[in-house]
């Protein structure tokens, strides 16, 4: 009856990922679980980005629903581990690439300002 | 321990708010029951709450997300969101998703909210961060409230016709409908919101 969005805003096509979706998919590079996940992007943003338990899971089940990452096993253990994938590595290397291609612009049409 | 007899209903924000303030002057919740809540002592300001509502989801979804929060050292207690005293029952969600359309008990039946605890870290406690989460996260409320209102809108209309008369029922129901209209329209500004901010942002 009522449609659920896509939780990530995520431009599939364009190769443009959140903040949230990169940093999920970095953390994964090896296997972590939740909390693991919510630290790392804590630490690596000196803070400045804190992801909600709520908004985490759903961004882990988005991203599970894609095959962008997998859990390692069946979960029995209390605490899930999760892993990136080859098509989260691939989309990963997408983003770097756009990244870089943006910076260069940038570089290209504000000089030495930065 | 400190009984406490309360009943916020739909209300979640005031009863976030009394938790937490509970919380502040030294009482940690451990149990729930259906009008009241159980409190320890513990150092002011030690945990932290938040609330969520869950009716929208299967028992069994609602269940995974459960041990999720769970999993990140959270205490989750269920807290009924109306006063139902039955035994053995099934309950229609017109809102709800998939399988979460059919609440039974036991089950999900009087579970609709989750009170999620943390202990206090000097950050703020927010279980939705993002901006189309939070917008999110507010569709399941306004889609409850929405469907009482819809209901009862559409059986005004049906006396209407039936007895071809504004009668007490006609206008009874009306009157629900317009209530469940006023917080079905304040969770609409917020997802409007929402939205509008994950357009700009993120």
């Amino acid at each position: 009856m009522f449609l659920e969005e896509s939780r990530l805003r995520d431009s599939v096509k364009g190769g443009a990922l959140t903040e949230v979706t990169f940093f999920i998919l970095l953390s994964l590079y090896t296997p972590n679980h939740g909390y693991g996940i919510m630290k790392f992007i804590e630490e690596k943003t000196q803070g400045r980005l804190v992801l909600g338990a709520g908004s985490l899971y759903g961004a882990i089940n988005t991203l599970q629903e894609r095959s962008w990452i997998t859990p390692l096993d069946d979960g029995k253990g209390r605490k899930k581990e999760y892993v990136i994938t080859k098509t989260g590595k691939e989309m990963a290397d997408i983003e770097i690439k756009r990244l870089k291609n943006l910076i260069s612009i940038a570089e290209e049409i504000m000089g030495g300002q930065v | 321990m400190k009984k406490y007899c309360r009943f916020f209903g739909c209300f979640l924000d005031a009863q976030e708010n009394w938790l937490n303030k509970m919380a502040q002057k030294g009482y940690r919740l451990i149990r729930t029951g259906k009008m009241t809540y159980d409190f320890e002592k513990c150092k002011p300001g030690e945990y932290q709450y938040a609330i969520e509502f869950v009716a929208q989801q299967s028992f069994k979804s609602e269940k995974e997300y459960r041990t999720f929060l769970e999993a990140l050292g959270y205490k989750v207690f269920y807290k009924n969101i109306n006063l139902n005293f039955s035994i053995g029952k099934i309950k229609w969600r017109p809102y709800g998703r998939g399988m979460g359309q059919i609440s039974t008990n036991p089950g999900s039946y009087n579970k609709e909210l989750f009170i999620v605890e943390k202990k206090n870290d000097g950050k703020p406690f927010n279980l939705h961060t993002m901006n189309c989460d939070k917008a999110n996260y507010y569709k399941p409320l306004r889609n409850a409230w929405l469907t009482i209102a819809a209901i009862s809108l559409a059986f005004a209309v049906w006396f209407y016709i039936d007895t071809n008369s504004i009668s007490k029922e006609v206008i009874t129901l009306i009157i629900l409908s317009l209530l469940c209209s006023i917080p079905m329209l304040k969770y609409q500004k917020r997802i409007s919101y929402f939205s509008v901010q994950s357009n700009t942002e993120e």
